[in-house]
């Protein structure tokens, strides 16, 4: 081979050109295809990853996976972080759309070998997006009253949950989703998923994860005669310090007698008695019989204050984490205190329960049963770190699940109903198009299918039986027909609720079509030079 | 040069990955290899199970020798590197927080159903279908062993009752002395049961360990042991009234920063003075206030230390605030936040509080010996060694974690395999009426469940597969609370001889470890990054 033009400008640069740059990108695509097809659906297995101090963490959530994965690889770690940041945005759709942009490559490579141009292969990749998105349009089904269907909702985070959790936990998990979702969510205002709080709590066993309207605070109160247990308690949110604070300027105080030192040191308690006083009267003020007070501040509370409050049967948290203030008073009412001059009593929040649960070491305080609820948390359990791990990354999904459903009001039905029809009616449409786009269109149908042959593959059906019998079934029909993975016949995914994300759909085609053009229309590949002695290795990294 | 640009052909995933990482998958690779590890973990720990059971010398990274036969402790200071053994590692340390006893069991029962797992993968069946089969058993035996109460600990104070149940468990680690120590555990316990037998907590019951003598002279107080001396001279006190200072005895500074302005010799006298006579006045005071013993967390000033023994007051210094809480719970005190005189209602009591060597240690031991119930009762016990003591305390906290579970549900199982066996039989029962592959693995689930009869048999030396016979037949006969008489062959009527096992502790345990043996079993790749810490891979041997 001559010397390359790079290799004249940069005599270190490796090179990799033309055809066998391709088949580079489509191996490469292919091989993390592989890894991630077990993972598909709900029958998919577990991977287990181990990190480099030896922590475990065991998942089938492709979004997690390809985080963990440390992919060195170049033409990977692109589609795995294309894959990723949809993940971020939309909360699914990882697996499907690495599958599906690895399919593209190899239904190209098909036609590639054979001599076509990459270009026209990726006109007929446009052409096909298009249609399949217009056809999407019309596949979906509207669902304009989702606000009030409670059922639907759990059915859509239910379809999410199930590919990443065993069946039971999904199931319970579900309907804590959409209890979260139904206290924070008000039709026609946007959706903040943070005022959704996940905590975490390592004892117990996995289905203990619950749904709980209120708060939970990772710490407790620091007063060993403070109450654990209150009823009908009025909560202050307060932001105001309750410790001696030093001066901003250097000050000093001169005595000549222990008396005087006393008084000196009374004067300077005297500053922060009188806040506590105030909070105290205050509490005497509102509280009436069987009603109790709590106190949660941001800042600090020192010991003597500490044993005033207990005193008083007070319940005092101190140094509160901010994201929590504001939740707080979202889910209790009242409004964050920053002074306790003149507190009144709307500015208070009320809870029904609160309660300090200890866990060994750590403590955790309950604010439960509270009445406004516009922030609430799911409290996650497990024996260990990769089971709550593992909830963890799933309700993270399934929030983003039902928050699409919410903010579309369309959904689309799953089972892998939509990827067939899609594949029929490019088949059918094919015909319309002109010139050799035609083949990209062909090979756009055939990857469509990618999805339910795997899921089904990972039911351990018969792939191509499962797909024919679908394909048929809605040629019988007229309707959207999905693969039941259970025992491998048909069924109508809308009747038994399994739905997927209509954004997710949507993403997922236009993220990996323009990745697989992009890829595709690649001709060389150029690693320059070795920086700074580094090793290849690391050069690929800093990319 | 990296090799991937050149791997077109085919592209696995470890070139995808970074250096150094390694994956293993499918059922030779990943599946098999687990279970061969879970299998030499629970080898080790089986020949432990029991009265009968092996001690195993374990030697941790820090040199420390341990010798015992608590499975917890060795699955613990194993420090257990491979992966999968780890996640039944973890299921036992979650047994030991969650329970407190049974982690034998756990991991026993984890391994001998991946060992049965891996005959039935080697016949051919399918990793889904085993899962399924474990999953139905475990389901079955969680509700059937609900059926198996033989008996109920009605009564939570009869410490006939209560040493009884916890006979086994203390005999399966301390075989002999059980005799001994189960009416000690009962006694220690019994006395610091709350009113509402929710509240108890194991940390009321401490242990202190003191080298010497023999373990029949362990013994129990109603009270505080603590291993260090007092600071003054006064040793004993009689009807103690004790004061508790949660902060430094000394007279109060000021947060900034105090300056005495002197001007003549003089003065520096009468300052001195002054200070002296504060500090005279203020223990006085607490004199005064009826107090005759002070305990303080923080450090004690020499000036306040020699008024202190001029009134004659006790000082001791306890520097762990759980040792404060504690104190403060035995004695009824309050701990103050300010050096002063003591209300009333703050001021604790104790029958004696003293100094004593015991075994060449100056002990403060606080007593409460007049009441009939305390909060904190401690178990002081004297053996040999410290690796005995060691031992021995593991023994009495298990027999503690144990009381601690009757407490909240009282039935109670027959003991000695015989509990084991009886599920064994009605899962072969469910196996028989499962139509399709999972009743293999039903049946295997049933297989499993004799191993810890089996086992039994064989830590006592007995001929293992005639006495599981035995008692299949003693079972059919009707007789089916018989289990293995690991004194002399034969089989052996468990209710009669007084053995049982604690029925929430033993479902947990299976529960647990059928967990762990399904969350191996699905795992099906497995990816490793480079240790970290370790050595380069990028740089050969040598280079």
């Amino acid at each position: 081979m001559a010397t390359r033009a790079t290799n004249l400008v940069n005599p270190d640069a490796e090179i990799v050109a033309a055809s066998q740059c391709l088949q580079v990108n489509v191996a490469a695509a292919r091989g993390l295809q592989s890894v991630l097809r077990t993972n598909l659906g709900p029958r998919g297995t577990l991977k287990m990853l181990v990190g480099g101090a030896g922590q475990i963490k065991i998942t089938k959530d492709g979004n997690v996976l390809l985080h963990e994965m440390q992919i060195q690889h170049p033409t990977a770690m692109m589609i795995a972080r294309a894959a990723t940041a949809m993940d971020d945005e939309v909360g699914d759709g990882t697996t499907s759309s690495v599958l599906f942009t690895g399919e593209l490559l190899k239904q190209a490579e098909r036609y590639t070998s054979e001599g076509l141009h990459p270009r026209l292969i990726t006109e007929g990749y446009d052409i096909a997006k298009d249609m399949v998105l217009e056809y999407l349009e019309a596949f979906k089904v509207e669902q304009p009253n989702i606000y009030n269907d409670r059922e639907l909702l759990t059915n859509v985070v239910r379809t999410s949950l199930r590919t990443k959790l065993a069946a039971e936990s999904a199931d319970s998990m579900s309907d804590a989703v959409v209890d979260a979702m139904f206290s924070i969510c008000e039709e026609g205002k946007p959706i903040d998923l943070h005022m959704v709080e996940v905590m975490e709590m390592q004892h117990k066993k996995g289905s203990d994860s619950r749904f709980i309207n209120g708060m939970v605070l990772d710490h407790g109160s620091r007063h060993p005669d403070m109450p654990t247990y209150l009823e009908n308690v009025h909560i202050l949110t307060c932001n105001v310090s309750m410790e001696y604070e030093k001066t901003e300027i250097s000050a000093g105080f001169y005595y000549s007698s222990a008396e005087e030192r006393e008084k000196f040191v009374d004067s300077e308690r005297k500053f922060t008695e009188e806040k506590v006083k105030q909070v105290i009267d205050f509490k005497r003020k509102v509280c009436k019989e069987g009603e109790s007070f709590a106190l949660i501040n941001q800042k600090g509370i020192d010991p003597m204050a500490l044993d005033m409050l207990a005193k008083e049967g007070i319940f005092a948290l101190r140094r509160a984490k901010r994201r929590n203030m504001e939740r707080l008073t979202l889910a209790c009412g009242g409004m964050p205190v920053n002074s306790v001059d003149d507190i009144e009593v709307d500015m208070l929040g009320w809870a029904g329960r609160l309660r300090e649960e200890t866990l060994g070491e750590d403590k955790f305080t309950f604010v439960e049963d509270v009445k406004q609820g516009k922030s609430c948390t799911i409290l996650i359990r497990g024996p260990n770190k990769h089971t709550i791990d593992q909830i963890k990354d799933a309700v993270r999904d399934g929030l983003r699940a039902v928050k699409s459903a919410l903010e579309d009001k369309a959904l689309v039905p799953g089972a892998g109903a939509f990827e067939v029809a899609a594949y029929r009616m490019l088949m059918r449409r094919k015909a319309a198009v002109s010139g050799r786009a035609k083949l990209g269109v062909e090979a756009f149908a055939n990857a469509m299918l990618v999805v339910p042959k795997v899921l089904a593959e990972n039911s351990g059906l018969d792939v191509q039986e499962s797909i024919i019998r679908v394909e048929e079934e809605q040629e019988r029909s007229d309707q959207a027909a999905g693969l039941d993975l259970d025992s491998g016949e048909t069924f109508l995914p809308s009747t038994e609720g399994i739905w997927d994300s209509y954004t997710v759909k949507k993403q997922t085609l236009n993220l990996s079509t323009i990745l697989a053009t992009q890829l595709l229309l690649v001709d060389e590949v150029m690693k320059a030079g070795k920086a700074m002695g580094k090793s290849a290795a690391n050069v690929a990294e800093e990319d | 040069m990296s090799q991937f640009l050149h791997s077109a052909g085919g592209v696995s995933l470890t070139d995808l990955l970074k250096d150094g990482s390694k994956h293993f998958s499918g059922i030779d690779e990943a599946v098999l290899k687990n279970i061969e590890a879970c299998k030499k973990l629970s080898t080790i720990t089986r020949t432990s199970i029991g009265p009968n059971g092996m001690n195993k010398m374990v030697i941790n990274h820090l040199n420390k020798i341990f010798v015992t036969n608590d499975a917890a402790t060795i699955v613990k200071e194993m420090e257990i590197v491979h992966p999968a053994a780890k996640l039944v590692a973890m299921s036992a340390k979650t047994q030991e927080e969650e329970i407190g006893d049974g982690t034998n069991l756990v991991v026993v029962l984890a391994g001998t159903l991946l060992e049965y797992a891996e005959d039935m993968l080697r016949q051919g069946l399918h990793c889904a279908d085993i899962i399924a089969g474990y999953s139905k058993a475990i389901k079955a035996i969680l509700q059937f062993i609900d059926n198996l109460e033989v008996k109920k600990c009605e009564n939570a104070r009869d410490e006939g009752q209560v040493s009884e149940a916890l006979l086994s468990a203390i005999g399966a680690k301390q075989w002999g002395l059980e005799p001994f120590l189960a009416p000690l555990v009962a006694k220690a316990c019994i006395q610091i049961l709350p009113k509402d037998v929710k509240q108890f907590n194991v940390d009321n019951v401490r242990i202190i360990k003191i080298p010497g003598m023999s373990v029949h002279d362990s013994f129990l107080m109603k009270g505080f042991v603590m291993p260090r001396d007092s600071e003054g001279t006064i040793k004993h006190v009689q009807n103690a009234k004790i004061v508790l200072f949660g902060t430094e005895v000394d007279l109060s500074a000021t947060e900034t920063k105090g300056n005495v302005l002197i001007k003549s010799a003089e003065e520096l006298m009468n300052y001195s003075k002054s200070e002296e006579e504060a500090m005279d006045k203020c223990v006085r005071e607490i004199v005064e206030a009826g107090v005759n013993v002070l305990i303080a967390q923080s450090t004690i000033s020499d000036m306040a230390l020699h008024f202190c023994e001029r009134n004659k007051l006790m000082v001791i210094k306890c520097p762990s605030k759980f040792e404060i809480a504690r104190i403060c719970k035995l004695t009824g005190a309050t701990a103050l936040a300010r050096f002063g005189a003591p209300l009333p209602e703050e001021v604790g009591e104790a029958d004696l509080v003293s100094v004593d060597e015991v075994g060449g240690t100056n002990c403060v031991t606080i007593t409460r010996d007049s009441l009939e119930q305390t909060r904190v009762s401690t178990v002081v016990l004297r053996s040999s060694t410290a690796n005995r003591l060691d031992d021995l305390q593991r023994a009495v906290e298990d027999g503690v974690n144990i009381y601690k579970q009757i407490v909240k549900d009282s039935r109670l199982v027959a003991g000695g395999g015989a509990c084991e066996l009886r599920l064994a039989a009605e899962l072969k029962d469910l196996a028989n009426k499962t139509p399709g592959l999972e009743q293999y693995a039903i049946r295997k689930f049933g297989e499993a469940m004799e191993t810890i009869p089996r086992t039994l048999a064989e830590n006592a030396g007995q001929d293992t597969t005639s006495t599981v016979s035995n008692l299949y037949a003693a079972h059919a006969a009707g007789n089916l609370n018989h289990g293995v008489n690991i004194e002399q062959a034969g089989t052996l009527d468990m209710v009669e001889a007084k053995i049982f096992d604690h029925l929430v502790t033993k479902k947990e345990a299976i529960r647990l470890s059928a967990e762990a043996a399904i969350t191996v079993l699905r795992v099906d790749t497995i990816i490793m990054a480079r240790q970290s810490g370790g050595p380069d891979p990028n740089r050969a041997p040598g280079d």
